[in-house]
């Protein structure tokens, strides 16, 4: 029954990339116009589109994911949502917030009153602990609905251990000021690599959390070179030299938080296993993906303020004879100048998305190999998993990107 | 036509399977077979379904239509053709390629969970968040609430422009003598829940407003506007109104319960928050005009009880719907209702009270406009 070309040998296998720009941007802008002009309701398909030209780009070279969740699904899965968490929200957010009344005192000064309203922010808390449940059960979902050779991918549940799990790492990081973020990192990554399977293999993850520590170097240094600045500015009195110096540590800062996290995910990729013994190696060129970062970060940017210019230039076209000319000519350019805006914010919302996530998915998709594939061909189809809400709660908080 | 090369995956495992594909359009099916399938596939045309927004776009992968559990009616297994004359072809013959299958009893599904989510969200907003909130204002202890609303006080303050607490107080001795005068005249003989502390800010708004635990601040703007001392009194009557009805605490609260839910319904999409912000606004207005209604009927009672002319009152709603000037708010967004109804309500009410007197003399009425010296 299995394919019979690769026994004896020990196959490996290339990841390749094959997204381009203008089909992935041309699907973004098309269905963020839907979105808009249905109120949002759209966004559920929107974002099943996206997901399907992203996925069936990621391939071996010969076979590609693919993606089989559906617009319906999720917008079934939010409605679930809504109903539990309006129910949830209001009553709790509101049962906090009258706690932090009861704590107040009589302000002595307006600052001691600010002070006294920032306390009520603790609604905050409510939601907490719901935006990391809605976290995995969204990335249950998607393995739920990722396939490749026909297989399905999929992840156990446990949605409230990983909350637990990361309500406990985010506070001590916090409280080590950072210091132990590898820990969490790795913690939480062997969390959900021990709970996903391919079919009906599982996937491990090895390692240990120290060999993190050293990959949070550039961050530190980014912000000493901060520090150094703020010094140079407040004590030897150079305030334009020790402002040029802080945005050079925030520059730094910034790639050495990109750096983290490419490294990290390279250490974590090459201490995973399937099935025991199907490894994986990511050769990730680092400076080459902090490049595209930055430079992804800038085209948006320049095209950003080009789309105004123009948008600004077209008013200006359109409004100008329509005010000289009358009534009925100002609702047509009234409505050209609303086209053109909405024309112009679906373009703006899907720059990220081609310049920056899809280059930084190419490199890393391009820089995996996958050892011992021969192994794949033993692997059996997995059951259904109707997975979770679809995704529903952490599309109500807003934290389900399409990546 | 083929027959063509393709791979094949039968859904059970991953291994892949070599076949040769073929197209008998005279029998409507497409023809697998190849050395690793027990017996060749026979997959009928119509049946037949294409994977959508393909990255390789010049691959045709196909499935079955099939009534399995899955996320969409598929069958699992999955056939991959490159050949471009075949996948022309099979784009031609094949009507149903792109047809989107749902599972039976999906409308239902849709109808009834939508129905549910608008519904609770509905029950919440309209029901339920304001009737915890009025059980929860009530059951707060009196000094925490005098001390919120001090709190407030002193945030407005910061905000109208105080650097230090009690920079924008008037105490002109003489002036709040006659203010004292004003409220006595109002709460006397009424059984009120809590002890009034009213205040003038040094401040030309011409408004007033109501903090929880019995603060009132009048502003300077609104006593030099005033036609007379029985406006200021009717204005001082309408926010007792809301101080005995915990108006401000109660808005606080179902704030604070509604706040996120509607940015939860729409999500981040362009234009949202424009929407989530014009939907609490029109939320917050229908909460808080409900709320001043209650207020002005309270305020009429007390100037009746009181024996002070209610023609004040509608004077004062005059002046109000004088400087909105030509644009008006839609009563909708608006967070009180139009003040023509409410002046023409004072007016009404004037015309059936009894015998009334000024509520302060001449002289104190010029005292108390001096309050801010």
């Amino acid at each position: 029954m299995m394919s019979v070309n690769s026994v004896g040998t020990k196959e490996t296998l290339e990841g390749h990339y094959a997204g381009q720009r203008k089909p992935l941007f041309n699907i973004a802008v098309v269905t963020a116009l839907l979105t808009t002009l249905t109120f949002g309701i759209y966004r559920f398909w929107a974002k099943t589109r996206l997901r399907r030209y992203i996925w069936s780009s990621i391939s071996d070279g010969r076979d590609s994911l693919e993606y089989t969740g559906t617009g319906l699904e999720k917008f079934l899965g939010f409605l679930v949502a809504v109903v539990v968490l309006a129910i949830y929200l209001g009553v709790v957010q509101m049962g906090l917030y009258y706690l932090g009344l009861t704590l107040f005192t009589e302000p002595q000064t307006t600052e001691q009153a600010a002070m006294q309203s920032a306390a009520l922010l603790i609604t905050v808390l409510a939601v907490l602990p719901l935006v990391f449940f809605a976290k995995y059960r969204a990335r249950r979902y998607k393995l739920a609905r990722t396939r490749w050779r026909g297989i399905r991918f999929g992840a156990e549940k446990g949605a409230w251990g990983y909350a637990a799990l990361a309500m406990f790492h985010w506070m001590v990081s916090i409280l080590s000021l950072g210091l132990l973020l590898p820990w969490q990192t790795f913690r939480l990554e062997r969390y959900v690599t021990d709970r996903s399977w391919y079919g009906d293999a599982p996937f491990q993850q090895g390692g240990k959390w120290t060999a993190l520590l050293p990959m949070m170097g550039h961050i530190y240094l980014g912000l000493l070179i901060m520090l150094g600045g703020g010094a140079l500015a407040a004590m030897m009195n150079l305030p334009q030299e020790g402002a040029l110096m802080a945005g050079l540590g925030y520059f730094w800062f910034i790639a050495g938080i990109v750096l983290y996290r490419v490294k990290s995910f390279a250490y974590l990729t090459n201490t995973k296993a399937l099935d025991g013994n199907i490894h994986f190696e990511a050769e990730i060129d680092t400076t080459a993906l902090v490049a595209t970062v930055f430079l992804g970060a800038l085209a948006v940017l320049l095209i950003s303020a080009a789309v105004y210019g123009a948008l600004g230039a077209g008013i200006f076209f359109a409004m100008m004879p329509a005010v000289l000319m009358g009534q009925g000519a100002i609702f047509i350019g009234v409505i050209l100048v609303i086209a053109g805006y909405l024309l112009a914010t679906a373009v703006i919302s899907s720059l990220a998305l081609v310049w920056v996530i899809q280059p930084i998915l190419h490199q890393i998709v391009d820089s995996i190999t996958v050892h011992n594939a021969d192994e794949l061909n033993f692997i059996e189809q997995r059951s259904f998993d109707e997975g979770a809400d679809a995704e529903g709660f952490a599309d109500a908080l807003d934290l389900a990107a399409p990546v | 036509m083929g027959p063509v090369t393709g791979s094949f995956f039968d859904g059970q495992h991953a291994g892949r399977h070599r076949v040769e594909v073929t197209l008998d359009e005279g029998a409507g099916t497409l023809i697998v077979t190849g050395p690793s399938l027990s017996a060749p596939l026979q997959w009928p045309l119509g049946r037949l379904r294409a994977l959508e927004d393909l990255a390789r776009d010049y691959s045709l992968t196909l499935t079955l239509h099939a009534e399995t559990e899955d996320e969409a009616p598929r069958d699992p297994a999955r056939l991959t053709i490159r050949e471009p004359a075949m996948t022309a072809r099979i784009r031609e013959v094949c009507p149903d390629l792109r047809k989107r299958d749902l599972h039976r009893g999906t409308w239902r599904k849709i109808w009834t969970r939508s129905a549910m989510a608008i519904g609770a969200v509905v029950l919440m907003l309209f029901v339920i968040l304001p009737r915890m909130a009025d059980t929860l204002a009530t059951l707060i202890p009196i000094e925490r609430e005098i001390a919120f609303g001090k709190s407030v006080i002193a945030q407005m303050e910061r905000a109208l422009g105080a650097t230090d607490l009690g920079d924008l107080r008037c105490d002109g001795a003489e002036g709040r003598a006659a203010l004292d005068r004003m409220v006595a005249r109002l709460t006397e003989g009424q059984d009120l829940q809590y002890d009034l502390n009213v205040q003038v800010f040094d401040h030309e708004m011409v408004n007033a407003f109501a903090a929880p635990g019995g603060q009132v601040v009048v502003m300077r703007g609104l006593i030099e506007d005033a036609s007379g001392p029985d406006a200021v009194a009717a204005v001082l009557a309408h926010e007792i109104g809301h101080v005995e009805a915990r108006d401000a605490t109660r808005i606080a609260l179902r704030a604070a319960g509604s706040a996120g839910l509607l940015s939860m319904v729409l999500g981040d999409f362009t234009g949202g928050t424009i929407a989530v912000v014009l939907g609490e606004r029109i939320m917050q207005a229908s909460y808080t005009r409900e709320a001043e209604a209650a207020a002005d009927v309270f305020a009429l009672d007390m100037l009746n009880e009181a024996g002070v002319d209610s023609t004040g009152m509608a004077e004062f709603f005059d002046h109000i719907d004088g400087l909105q000037g030509d644009f008006k708010i839609p009563e909708y967004l608006s967070t009180h209702p139009a003040s023509e109804a409410r002046a023409e309500r004072a007016r009404d009410n004037a015309a059936e009270q009894g015998a009334t007197t000024p509520v302060l003399s001449e002289a104190e009425w010029q005292v108390l406009k001096g309050i801010c010296g």
